[in-house]
């Protein structure tokens, strides 16, 4: 009954909130559609029982990627002047027929792919089986640590080139007269 | 359903009795309607009890404040002025409501929705006792930051939404410092997690005992420092002063709330007051025992065996005992944060960065690893065990 | 396919549903009783009695956005931190400790090499150019 009503709230908000961001246009509106959109992700997570994965999304989504996003937007003035400094229109493509269809199009194309390859889960789904929600977060633990241990230490390599890169990026560039 | 405040009430044969009978009388299984009716009176319960320590916090803050500075503070409404914040809400109620007529409107109205939800959810895993405690979820403490880190995205969309600069540069600097202040703690709370092995909250307290030796606070040097690591980022995630640097009035006027008028104003305001008493009740948790009280006092076995008191009272007596016990703790840290806010001078935005990530942040990663080593070099005993077994070693030889 | 007893999820949504009920309540509450006379000069922005010059929404510094940047890949590194502290207790009891604080300490100090070299290049600083100026004061003292 619940496990319902959260699939459906996240459902909902999920879906609603990308239908949001895209028709939307204004950046700053569509950052927190977004946001409302990943904390659905969240609750579908929740929903399969996946409580760190769902914990993770919002913490590196909603609290980071969201932030990030926003002070992307003001890099650029916020969502105020919708015309460049060349006096064109900044978002010209976003929101007109001929995108729509080709995103229903893609849209429809993927839901299909994908439900092929779902279809055979679906037809084989036994009885539902009520089991207790217990922690994913050991598992989770023991398979980075013994498995998948190699995978864990790249990662660290990963956001390391990340950290650098992010700090080479914004280092003002030397001026050649100075 | 991992112990939380049904599992408790569960345990009494009313429960069981009401459940049967509401199944008899809807025709399914009403287990989880019950649960649902529990965790909705329970909810209502704690956002009251938490609007009213936030409605409170305002008022502590002057009257310490007064106190602080040698002056009366807040002293006609009601006895000795403590009826103040009721008189404060209804003033912000009757306020106009001004939204700035360039404001982006829609971000404007959201932005004290969103500090208002982020602070509500994460009431969910405040461990108010081993009873009393909405959701005891697996993921508790990483669930808590998650939940919190909305608060950065209304504090930026406030300053955004309003359209003058001074709430546009609070906005910018309150993002950032939330966000920054972030890494400490979380790297904080990892080393604690290393030390209990899990992540819910329960875990965390149930690694505590009721004694001061035997709270993580006192369990190794590296938490020792990490528990002033997590307090000073704490405060700075929740804008106190001397991190108030997005609502410093000195400079910003009053920072990303410039604009916002009446109970818009108030709404900002009781998140950030309920914000401080969450925070200091996730540093007791993690560091001061959470609910634990002396001897196991609060499991309540003790009174059924010396007094012969029925099992259920006996429990509830715990529970009670419990609640004092998080009460205090948290509620003398709630003064050490406001006593900090009026003695501390602000700090200045580059001092406010170059402390984060020049010190916590080092610091705090010093510290994950020096758990770790403590875990694997004494088996995860504390200093006191380690003291006194070799006090107790010495004296064998003797 | 097995579902969940989600049950343990119930305050969560209850207590995001009471937040909003909390904060649109009092508003409309609020919106029966309150004044509403609203004129032009009341509806601009605060700019300390002047007339605000343009729009607040102008190009902001990118050290943000750098500190957003360093903050997400901190906060990734501590998600990846979180399940393998949880079950170091657990590794520790059964004997590998060892191997795990070697991959915790490895997985660390790679970062830290990170923290090293922004500190070094004066990413970590807010104000870049703050020193040049200053070391003209102090040769003015002098």
């Amino acid at each position: 009954m619940f496990t319902n009503t959260l699939f459906l709230l996240s459902a909902v908000l999920t879906l609603g909130g990308a239908a949001a961001v895209v028709y939307t246009k204004n950046l700053m509106h569509s950052c927190v559609y977004l946001l409302a959109s990943l904390f659905g992700v969240a609750g579908l997570y929740a929903c399969i029982g996946a409580d760190f994965l769902a914990a993770t999304q919002l913490v590196v989504y909603a609290g980071g990627v969201v932030i990030l996003m926003l002070f992307a937007v003001m890099l650029t003035g916020g969502s105020g002047n919708n015309i460049n400094r060349y006096g064109l229109e900044k978002i010209t493509a976003m929101g007109n027929t001929k995108t729509f269809f080709m995103a229903g199009l893609t849209a429809v194309v993927t839901s299909l792919v994908i439900l092929k390859i779902l279809a055979s889960v679906f037809k084989s789904h036994s009885a539902t089986v009520l089991t207790a929600n217990e922690a994913t977060v050991d598992k989770l633990g023991t398979l980075l640590a013994t498995d998948h241990i190699l995978a864990f230490e790249i990662s660290s390599v990963l956001l390391l080139g990340a950290l650098v890169g992010a700090a080479v990026i914004s280092r003002p560039r030397k001026e050649k007269h100075d | 359903m991992n112990s939380t405040v049904v599992t408790y009430l569960a345990q009494s044969n009313e429960y069981s009795a009401v459940v049967a009978w509401l199944t008899k009388l809807i025709g399914f299984n009403a287990n989880s309607l019950v649960a649902f009716m529990v965790f909705a009176v329970a909810s209502l319960v704690v956002v009251g009890a938490l609007a009213t320590i936030g409605g409170l916090g305002t008022y502590a803050e002057r009257k310490i404040s007064a106190d602080l500075q040698m002056r009366q503070g807040p002293n006609r409404v009601g006895p000795y002025g403590i009826l103040q914040f009721l008189a404060d809400g209804v003033k912000m109620i009757l306020k106009e409501d001004i939204i700035p007529a360039n404001a982006d409107k829609f971000t404007f109205i959201l932005a004290p929705f969103l500090c208002m939800v982020g602070v509500f959810a994460t009431l969910a895993v405040v461990p108010f006792s081993s009873g009393f405690m909405l959701a005891d979820l697996n993921v508790g403490i990483f669930y808590l930051v998650g939940m919190a880190s909305l608060v950065g995205v209304g504090v930026f969309l406030g300053g955004y939404s309003s359209n003058s600069k001074w709430s546009m540069l609070g906005g910018m600097r309150g993002a950032s410092q939330i966000i920054s202040y972030e890494i400490p703690a979380t790297i904080t709370i990892v080393s604690i997690v290393l030390l209990a092995g899990g992540l819910s909250i329960k875990t965390l307290i149930n690694g505590q005992g009721g004694l001061p030796q035997q709270w993580y606070l006192f369990h190794n040097p590296f938490a020792f420092i990490g528990f002033f690591v997590y307090f000073i980022a704490a405060l700075a995630e929740t804008n106190r002063a001397p991190f108030d640097l997005p609502e410093a009035e000195s400079e910003l006027v009053s920072g990303y709330h410039t604009e916002y008028s009446g109970m818009r104003f108030g709404l900002f305001a009781l998140a950030e007051y309920i914000e401080v008493f969450v925070v200091s009740g996730v540093a007791v948790a993690l560091f001061l025992g959470g609910y634990k009280v002396p001897f196991d006092l609060g499991t309540g076995a003790i009174f059924v065996e010396k007094l012969g008191l029925d099992a259920m009272i006996a429990k509830n007596i715990g529970q009670v005992l419990e609640l004092g016990s998080f009460f205090t703790k948290t509620f003398a840290l709630y003064y050490v944060v406001i006593w900090v806010r009026w003695t501390l001078p602000r700090l200045r935005v580059d001092q406010l960065m170059t402390l984060c990530w020049k010190y916590l942040t080092p610091i705090a990663i010093f510290n994950l690893l020096g758990c770790a080593v403590w875990m694997y070099a004494f088996d995860g005993k504390s200093i006191y065990s380690i003291i006194f077994e070799s006090a107790a070693v010495v004296a064998g030889h003797h | 396919m097995s579902t969940f007893n989600l049950d343990v999820y119930m305050p969560v949504v209850i207590l995001i549903a009471l937040a909003l009920l909390v904060a649109g309540g009092s508003i409309l509450l609020g919106s029966f009783i309150r004044p509403h006379n609203p004129n032009k000069l009341k509806e601009t922005a605060y700019e300390c009695g002047e007339e605000p010059v343009g729009s607040a929404w102008a190009n902001f510094n990118v050290r943000f956005y750098v500190i957003a940047l360093i903050f997400i890949i901190f906060d990734v590194e501590s998600a990846l931190m979180f399940p393998v502290a949880a079950i170091f207790k657990k590794f520790n009891q059964i004997g590998l400790g060892g191997t795990l604080l070697l991959s915790i300490l490895s997985f660390t100090l790679v970062l830290v090499a990170g923290i090293v070299y922004c500190w070094k290049k004066g990413d970590l600083d807010w104000v870049k150019s703050f020193n040049a100026p200053q070391v003209n004061v102090a040769s003015k003292d002098k």
